[in-house]
């Protein structure tokens, strides 16, 4: 017997989960397919051995619109979101007394630079601000669907117009300001402001964090403002994560999804999103179970989505060839280690927050050109965290302690192709550069896990293990994001089509989930989409 | 005209006598005002000159071919008649490291067909390709002659001319907009690699995107220099570049010929050393050893650094307006290495034994030398170039175009004998330790190595050699770090952004001090657009 759901949500990560949940709160019937057995996909957080938990691939969640959280009631289902203070801290391999620490509070970072360079503890707080004002636009255009030139109707002149307005309140300086960045390098960025060697590499590796450019590529400055959108003023590279790691995020989204009717199937796989007559009628798995819909939501990357799940005479050539020119390049690999102890930094304050290991701009550029050429960095860009500090419910059982590495980069397009022994490559590679910035803490990993972008494409379907579901550039964003044919949410060739998630426009799965959910809802009452606030948030 | 003491009065002073300055003096001069340029070397022509370096071999030491000049700039100051004589550069070869070559012909057909022996996959898409960048270099054309809107600014005919701006991009159609946002943003290689397969097809036109430039093919933002250069193709056939007769020096010669004409006057070794300002106001110019020069406006062709940094008090001039042209960008990052040649090189892909091993076609010498060489094997070759320069040294094996402008004309070199134009990069401005008399001699030598992979008779048949590095460039033509588009041009630096934001439109924050170089819209090439859009903006502003 097959079963019949209003709308089918192809995975079950952040965006599909949020989707799904706003969906269902609009009185849809709907049925989320996952085929890990666990939900939250990228975002996830599970245990690496029995009792000691750590998030799973990302470390942050990126924004998530307050709107979601109330409209969705998130806090009572159990989010805690958590910054991470300090914000960041760069540890130096050769000298640890020469650690640089980021703080919420642009003052005392100010004041923590001074030791350093006064020019750069001068220059701060104008910096911060700067940054906070122009993710600030970023925010004011991740709120509404992607303006374009083309798209008729009132809702994209009211979107143009609210920007327009968001864009006046920057002034004659800040447009240009705004207008002049965004294209630019990081290197570029930083070079006009500061002289701390530390303290650029430190801001540079955020704006080259999951993604194929090093800092001397155009458009990173934009990368790192994107990175900024929903942090306070000051926090510059802040980042966000919840109580329970990041997987609390999906956990409050499915209860939520839960309380609003929607059903779960972890486990299953997709094999096809079923087209008959130019509209969508549902999925079939690989086990060959049909689930029958009105409507499917991918919230898988677009390149899976269209080209895997698709049959391709439903498929428009323009369409699939736009999809296969979609950039997406993961050369981020994430490991996993179990400590048998503490870890050995004296600072232990600076556990609070991310540790970064990027000692200059130029060794990350040099990084860099090892993975643009198809080879592994023997000098790894490292983000590490070290969750149950910030955390105590992240602590893990008998004193053992879970790190989280991101290390880049580490090119899915490895010349030498990807199999155990490049794996165990790289994983010795972190850990040697681990060492370098914390001595000693080699000998108290005591479990290590190592998720190749190539590993990460296997098991968490995202194409080349983007961590973005294709690389955030000028030409990746918006209207173009993740194909202009798919940048409205939906298919214009098969009706009952349509996409969310990271892929999306703006590229962060939860704002991008109640965009995709509000066009969803609109066409299925067969209106013309409007660029309308979503509803207040409902009391329960 | 008044005169005042040993003073004269002049309508217009322009300082710098290179191609912009001398096409802004020649329209104010058409216009009726009396003109002055001060140019400081002894020649006009900045960075487009000819000079007879080696007793007999006449160099364009540094621009050496020419596509870009304004069309309406040739009609408008008849510029045949004062000497102008564009010869076509009719192909383009790229000898390959194992024999084989890849060849681009004025003649279609003939260029698709050689394609076909590389990938009948590019020969296929190749037309396609051709029609939307001829798309896209209209789509931009009428930008690049049109004075930028300020999108920060509520009045009316500002407000107009934004629309008009939205107008004309949604007049493109939708798939051509968004390959415009696409070529304006995306790296050349990625762009490149949305249509072709072969890599050394990819490799010789993205070197096109990283000209002047300090980006490498991989880098965002080089597919704009790309179509900056395809421009040159629209008004003709593939790849219309050519070589003036007598050297690019002929080009300049043409406009001040054209500028003299309408009456403008030209002052050699005259170099501006500040300009006079009064109550806010830029009166004139000081030149060379105390002269001075009144007019009601001064226009600088130098570059916005040299302008505001050089000639102007710090003073004058508002501070965040300041910050803007100490940010604006202009590494230099190429160099030139002009040689004299007892005889012609031989390109190892042109000997029989390859022809037939790889299946190309004999071309005659006398044919393909009168092109372009273009030393760009692979997209690894060239990106690996642009490796070494941003680490702060000159690249080991650099992307090379090298023409022959003896082959076309004769009368660049003694009979028998030839002149050789190889434009480098990467070499940055900025290396490391600065540049010295050895690390230029280095520089020139690793040149040489290079081309001797692909033509090994090169070495003996060097008569005399000329390497020019950032730093030479600099200090013979003044450019700021010896960008050769006084400014990079990168999407932070263009448009409304060009030079500085809010002062796009040829003036400065200095009452009657304007700017023609191109280091303003639309920018570098020997295009002259800056110089023309610069002299209708004043004659608009008139009495200043």
């Amino acid at each position: 017997m097959t079963q019949r759901y209003d709308v089918i949500v192809i995975g079950g990560g952040v965006g599909g989960l949020a989707t799904a949940a706003l969906l269902g709160k609009r009185g849809m019937d709907v049925h989320v397919v996952e085929a890990r057995e666990h939900l939250g996909g990228l975002t996830s957080t599970e245990d690496i051995v029995p009792g000691v938990p750590c998030d799973t691939v990302d470390h942050e969640l990126g924004w998530v619109p307050p709107a979601l959280v109330a409209e969705l009631g998130l806090d009572r289902h159990g989010l805690q979101l958590l910054y991470c203070d300090p914000c960041a801290t760069a540890l130096v391999p050769s000298a640890p007394s020469e650690s640089i620490a980021l703080y919420p509070d642009a003052q005392r970072t100010a004041g923590a630079l001074g030791r350093y360079s006064t020019n750069d503890a001068a220059a701060w707080p104008a910096f911060a601000l700067r940054v906070a004002q122009l993710s600030g636009f970023l925010r004011a255009l991740y709120e509404v669907p992607a303006p374009s030139l083309f798209a008729s109707g009132a809702g994209n002149l009211v979107s143009m117009l609210a920007l327009g307005r968001k864009a006046r309140s920057l002034g004659r300086n800040g447009i240009f300001d705004l207008l002049r960045t965004l294209p630019m390098s990081i290197a570029d960025v930083l070079d006009e402001s500061f002289e701390n060697t530390t303290l650029k590499g430190l801001l540079g590796a955020r704006a080259v964090s999951r993604i194929l450019q090093g800092p001397r590529s155009g458009a990173t400055a934009f990368l790192f403002l994107h990175y900024h959108v929903g942090l306070p003023s000051g926090a510059v590279r802040g980042m966000l994560t919840a109580r329970g790691g990041v997987g609390a995020l999906a956990g409050a989204m499915i209860g939520a999804a839960k309380a609003h009717g929607v059903s779960f199937r972890t486990g299953a796989t997709v094999a096809r999103i079923d087209v008959k007559n130019e509209r969508t009628r549902g999925v079939t798995l690989e086990s060959g179970e049909e689930i029958v819909a009105d409507r499917v939501v991918s919230s898988l990357d677009a390149r899976h989505t269209i080209y895997d799940l698709i049959d391709p005479v439903h498929v428009e050539p323009e369409l699939s060839r736009a999809i296969g020119h979609v950039r997406m390049r993961g050369a981020t690999a994430k490991v996993n280690l179990v400590l048998d102890g503490a870890v050995p930094l004296p600072n232990v304050d600076a556990l609070r927050g991310p540790l970064v290991v990027a000692p200059s701009i130029s060794a990350l550029e040099r990084a860099f050109d090892n993975a643009k050429h198809g080879t592994m960095s023997d000098a790894m860009t490292l983000e590490v965290r070290v969750p149950g500090v910030l955390d105590p419910s992240m602590e893990g059982k008998g004193g053992r302690v879970a790190v989280s590495v991101l290390a880049q980069w580490a090119p899915y397009g490895l010349k030498s192709g990807w199999d155990a022994a490049s794996r165990g490559v790289l994983g010795d590679r972190v850990l040697a550069a681990l060492e370098s910035a914390i001595p000693g803490i080699t000998n108290r990993v005591v479990h290590r896990e190592i998720l190749s972008p190539r590993d990460i494409e296997e098991r968490f379907g995202a194409s080349e293990g983007s961590l973005t579901h294709g690389e955030l550039a000028l030409d990746q964003i918006l209207f173009m994001r993740p194909v202009p044919a798919l940048s409205r949410y939906r298919s214009a060739s098969i009706e009952g089509l349509y996409v969310c998630g990271r892929g999306c426009h703006p590229g962060m799965p939860a704002a991008a989930a109640m965009l995709a959910a509000r066009e969803i809802v609109r066409s299925a009452r067969g209106r013309e989409p409007a660029a309308t606030p979503p509803p207040a948030p409902q009391v329960a | 005209m008044t005169t005042n003491g040993s003073r004269t009065r002049y309508d217009a002073i322009i300082i710098g006598g290179g191609h912009n300055g001398l096409v802004c003096a020649a329209y104010l001069a058409r216009a009726g005002k009396k003109v002055l340029v001060c140019e400081k070397r002894h020649l006009v022509g900045g960075a487009a000159v000819t000079e007879e370096i080696h007793k007999g071999f006449k160099f364009s030491e540094f621009s050496y071919v020419v596509s870009l000049l304004r069309p309406e700039i040739i009609r408008e100051l008849d510029l045949p008649r004062h000497g102008l004589q564009i010869l076509p550069l009719e192909s383009t070869v790229t000898p390959m490291p194992n024999g084989n070559y890849l060849a681009a012909w004025g003649d279609h057909d003939e260029s698709q067909r050689e394609l076909y022996r590389h990938s009948p996959l590019d020969a296929e898409r190749y037309d396609d390709f051709g029609i939307m960048m001829h798309h896209m270099a209209h789509a931009v054309k009428p930008i690049l002659a049109m004075l930028p809107p300020d999108p920060t600014s509520l009045s009316p005919r500002e407000l107009v001319a934004l629309a008009r701006f939205g107008g004309h991009m949604r007049s493109l159609g939708e798939e051509r907009f968004y390959a415009l946002h696409k070529l304006m943003t995306m790296s050349s290689a990625d762009y490149l690699d949305e249509w072709f397969e072969s890599d050394v097809l990819k490799a010789t036109k993205s070197a096109s995107g990283i000209i002047g430039t300090f980006l490498g093919p991989r880098s965002p933002g080089s597919a704009y220099v790309l179509l900056h250069h395809y421009m040159g193709e629209i008004d003709g056939a593939f790849r219309a570049w050519g070589f003036q007769k007598g050297g690019t020096g002929g080009v300049s010669e043409a406009i001040a010929g054209a500028a003299r004409a309408f009456g403008a006057e030209v002052k050699v070794e005259a170099p501006v050393t500040n300009v006079i300002i009064k109550n806010g106001r830029a009166v004139g110019v000081a030149v060379g050893a105390g002269d001075e020069y009144y007019a009601d406006v001064v226009v600088s062709g130098l570059d916005p650094k040299r302008t505001f940094l050089g000639l102007v008090e710090e003073k004058a001039l508002p501070g965040d307006f300041l910050t803007s042209i100490r940010r604006f960008k202009a590494r230099g990052s190429s160099g030139k290495v002009n040689l004299a040649l007892s005889e012609l090189p031989r390109f190892t892909c042109m000997e029989p034994e390859n022809i037939a091993r790889w299946g190309g076609v004999q071309i005659p010498a006398a044919r393909y030398l009168r092109g372009a060489v273009s030393v760009s094997p692979t997209m690894e070759y060239v990106e690996t170039a642009y490796d070494d320069a941003k680490h702060g040294a000159f690249s080991r094996r650099p992307y090379m175009d090298v023409v022959i402008p003896s082959m076309i004309d004769p009368s660049m070199a003694p009979p028998g004998q030839h002149v050789m134009s190889i434009f480098c990069q990467y070499a940055p401005f900025n290396i490391t330790g600065g540049w010295d008399d050895a690390k230029r001699e280095a520089f020139g030598d690793a040149v040489i190595n290079a081309l001797a992979v692909f033509a090994p008779n090169i070495k003996q048949a060097i008569i005399a050699r000329q390497v020019l590095t950032p730093a030479d460039i600099e200090r013979i033509t003044g450019l700021t770090e010896g960008n050769i588009f006084q400014g990079e041009l990168a999407l932070d630096q263009l448009f409304f952004l060009r030079p500085a934001a809010g002062y796009a439109k040829y003036r400065s924050p200095i009452e009657r001090l304007y700017q023609c170089g191109s280091g303003t819209h639309p920018g570098g090439g020997i295009m002259g657009a800056s110089g023309r859009l610069a002299a209708l903006t004043m004659l608009g502003d008139w009495p200043a």
